[in-house]
């Protein structure tokens, strides 16, 4: 009899946890080994089940077919390192992977879960987690993994954002943890709520490891079949269900693990969250389609200790990770010489940057500071990628140095791509790398016209592995797809047929990788005793020490004397908070400060341009 | 009990001139403690103190409250 216990792995509770009476194939605290001693004879049969895997994937039909095909032949293979700080990691094996998955298919079933519903999970890192993916995929149902709510989250905004998801996209399920009940329970109560009902896997009792003639799973699936639900980050209600088929990602793995080299050596290691489109298909579902491990950390506490990535690195050889640019500030900066005893990144192929804009000083100071603990420098790598195209749609090329270009900053803030002049301001724009196959690019103005060599435009994209549009909202589908091309709504170029990304169209602020809207932030902030209405902006600021933008606000007030100033400066931060977002520079200024836009509005751009300005002069 | 010092170095380090540091404060409640501040705050702890945080002991503090027994901890 083989169970799921209440296993819920929480960053701040004690770790006493209770063992999962599931009994996991293969070694407990050793890695399974899959490389063999014997050098050539090994890397040509590598080379060649590379290549049938690849083929397989080509044939399959569904991602849920190729994980029962690798649990068949590759049972005691391992799938997933499930990593804990300062305790033994937890390792699946494909076939209890799969064996536990379908434990939990038949449960959902028995739950009322049926083909094409779709199910939010809304789980911390927990070991279970996967198999309840999994579970969720093996009935024929849409998983879609939200991320769990922040503390400092005000419940009502967490339910705000829920309850717009739950109507956009049409949520069915909610899979959970018990701690959530209080601000779950009102929306399935809604009269309007699409949500039939929650539950609580990690605490279902024994489930018995049926075997294959018990469960009556979906069995007759075709590739155009909806397969995942991904919503784009963004702050509450604003956010957009991209609809992926399985066709989609098994695609995108083909020409995604041709465009990396993967081979049956490598070894994954990600603490990006699975609601993220990085964390979600580079490092879950790329490696468990191509029967490789994926080794997965707490986003959260890899933010508090940020060694964790090194160590499991250094202790699983793990050989590629993919990181928002902030990351590798952090990584260099704020890692005290004793936290990285023992650090070795030898094993590290590829260290992919992505989901930012890729700043030239964070990987040089990544590399000072890590060479000496063996990284290679040519493991720095690229590439550009969306929820919306499954992931990638660039890759620079392993081995090969980074492109980059030393441009003109003034020219470039008016759309030319000229080299600097020695003497001149500059901005050094880093390549995201070549397209991978299955894509194509064009660069193209307001009008949708291709621009010129040397020009910076909007990035319009095909690909093979395109989403099936946005879930229940065919007005947003039809704005971003013309003609069979998706508009981005990311600026770039391209420049010897490497893609440079350098800003966006609209005004996301993005800090530490996640989308953050303004017009959240000034909704919140025009309303505060102290603003006068309307006249608030919220921008990005670069910051280079950090690797990332942080967010700033200029608001105008009526208030004098600095001390009331410092008081709405308070007030400002504590509501933001509320929104789960972090102010880092607040500019009060006063009344008719703010620069209008010609629509009458106060312009986001021509405001910050007039603080940066200033801050200049001072 | 919230040292003075230990709720100052919080506060330079997030540019607050004054908020209300408690016990069972958490790093949520305070405007500017984040995942990006996070790592500096630490680090201006053990500057200012001049001590180390081994392993993963940051990592089971819940509040202010117990970061501040995890410093006093250090001068037995």
């Amino acid at each position: 009899m083989r169970c799921l216990t209440s296993t819920i792995v929480h960053h701040n509770i004690t770790r006493e946890m209770d063992k999962p009476d599931f009994e996991l194939k293969g070694k407990r605290n050793r890695p399974v080994s899959v490389n063999s001693a014997s050098g050539l004879k090994t890397e040509m049969s590598e080379v060649r089940e590379v290549g049938i895997r690849v083929n397989e994937l080509s044939k399959v039909n569904s991602i849920w077919e190729r994980w029962e095909t690798l649990a068949s032949s590759h049972e005691n293979r391992e799938a997933v390192v499930h990593w804990v700080a300062g305790e033994e990691p937890i390792r699946w094996t494909y076939g209890d992977l799969v064996s536990a998955a379908k434990s939990i298919a038949s449960k959902l079933k028995k739950c009322g879960v049926k083909r094409g519903q779709v199910c939010a999970i809304i789980i911390r890192h927990n070991p279970f987690f996967y198999p309840v993916y999994m579970g969720i995929a093996a009935c024929g149902a849409l998983p879609a993994v939200l991320a769990y709510p922040n503390p400092r989250l005000h419940p009502d905004k967490f339910r705000q954002g829920l309850e717009g998801m739950s109507k956009r996209s049409g949520l069915d399920w909610i899979l959970t943890e018990r701690e959530l009940v209080g601000m779950i329970n009102p929306l399935v109560q809604t009269a309007k709520s699409t949500i039939r009902g929650f539950y609580f896997p990690l605490e279902w009792p024994e489930v018995e490891a049926p075997s294959n003639k018990d469960i009556q799973l979906e069995a007759s699936f075709v590739r155009s079949d909806p397969f995942l639900l991904q919503h784009s980050s963004g702050t509450t209600g604003l956010q957009k269900p991209v609809l992926l088929s399985n066709g989609a990602v098994l695609e995108h793995i083909v020409n995604y693990a041709k465009a990396i080299d993967l081979t049956l050596s490598d070894k994954i290691v990600s603490w990006l969250p699975l609601y993220h489109d990085m964390g979600l298909i580079a490092a879950f579902h790329l490696p468990l389609a191509f029967g490789i491990p994926t080794i997965q950390i707490d986003p959260f506490e890899w933010v508090l200790a940020p060694q964790l990535l090194l160590e499991a690195i250094t202790q699983e050889k793990a050989t590629l990770t993919w990181l928002p640019n902030f990351a590798y500030n952090m990584l260099a900066d704020k890692l005290s010489e004793d936290k990285l005893e023992g650090i070795r990144l030898d094993s590290l192929r590829l260290l992919i940057n992505c989901s930012e804009p890729i700043r030239h000083s964070s990987h040089q100071k990544f590399v000072d500071r890590y060479v000496s603990y063996g990284l290679n420098p040519l493991a720095l790598s690229s590439c550009y990628a969306m929820a919306e195209t499954t992931f990638a749609v660039t890759q620079n090329p392993p081995n090969r140095e980074i492109p980059h270009l030393v441009v003109n900053r003034e020219k470039l803030a008016s759309g030319h791509v000229v080299e600097a002049k020695p003497y001149e301001s500059s901005r050094i724009c880093v390549s995201s790398g070549i397209l991978i196959d299955g894509c194509q690019i064009r660069i193209v103005d307001k009008n949708r016209i291709d621009v010129t060599h040397g020009v910076v435009g909007e990035i319009a994209i095909q690909s093979i592995s395109m989403f099936d549009g946005y879930r229940n909202y065919p007005q947003k589908t039809a704005e971003v797809f013309d003609n069979g091309w998706f508009y981005s709504g990311d600026l770039g170029f391209c420049h010897e047929g490497n893609y440079y990304i350098i800003g966006r169209q609209k005004d996301i602020i993005i800090v530490a990788g996640k989308n953050i809207y303004p017009e959240d932030i000034e909704d919140m902030i025009g309303s505060l005793i102290g603003i006068i209405p309307g006249r608030v902006v919220a921008f990005g600021e670069d910051d280079e020490t950090l690797g990332t933008e942080v967010i700033s606000v200029v608001a105008e007030t009526n208030a004098k004397d600095d001390r009331e100033k410092q008081l709405i400066t308070n007030q400002i931060k504590l509501a933001c908070i509320s929104i789960d977002v972090n102010i880092a520079n607040v500019y009060l200024v006063p009344p008719r400060w703010l620069i209008k836009s010609s629509a009458g509005k106060p312009s986001r751009k021509a405001n910050l341009d007039r603080i940066l300005a200033e801050k200049l002069q001072k | 009990m919230i040292s003075e010092k230990l709720k100052s170095v919080i506060l330079k380090e997030l540019k607050l001139d004054e908020f209300d540091i408690r016990d069972d404060t958490t790093a949520d409640q305070v405007p500017g403690w984040d995942s990006l501040s996070h790592l500096s705050i630490i680090i201006a702890i053990e500057r200012n103190y001049g001590i180390r945080f081994k392993g993963y002991e940051i990592l089971k503090c819940k509040n202010v409250g117990d970061l501040q027994r995890l410093i006093d901890s250090k001068f037995p």
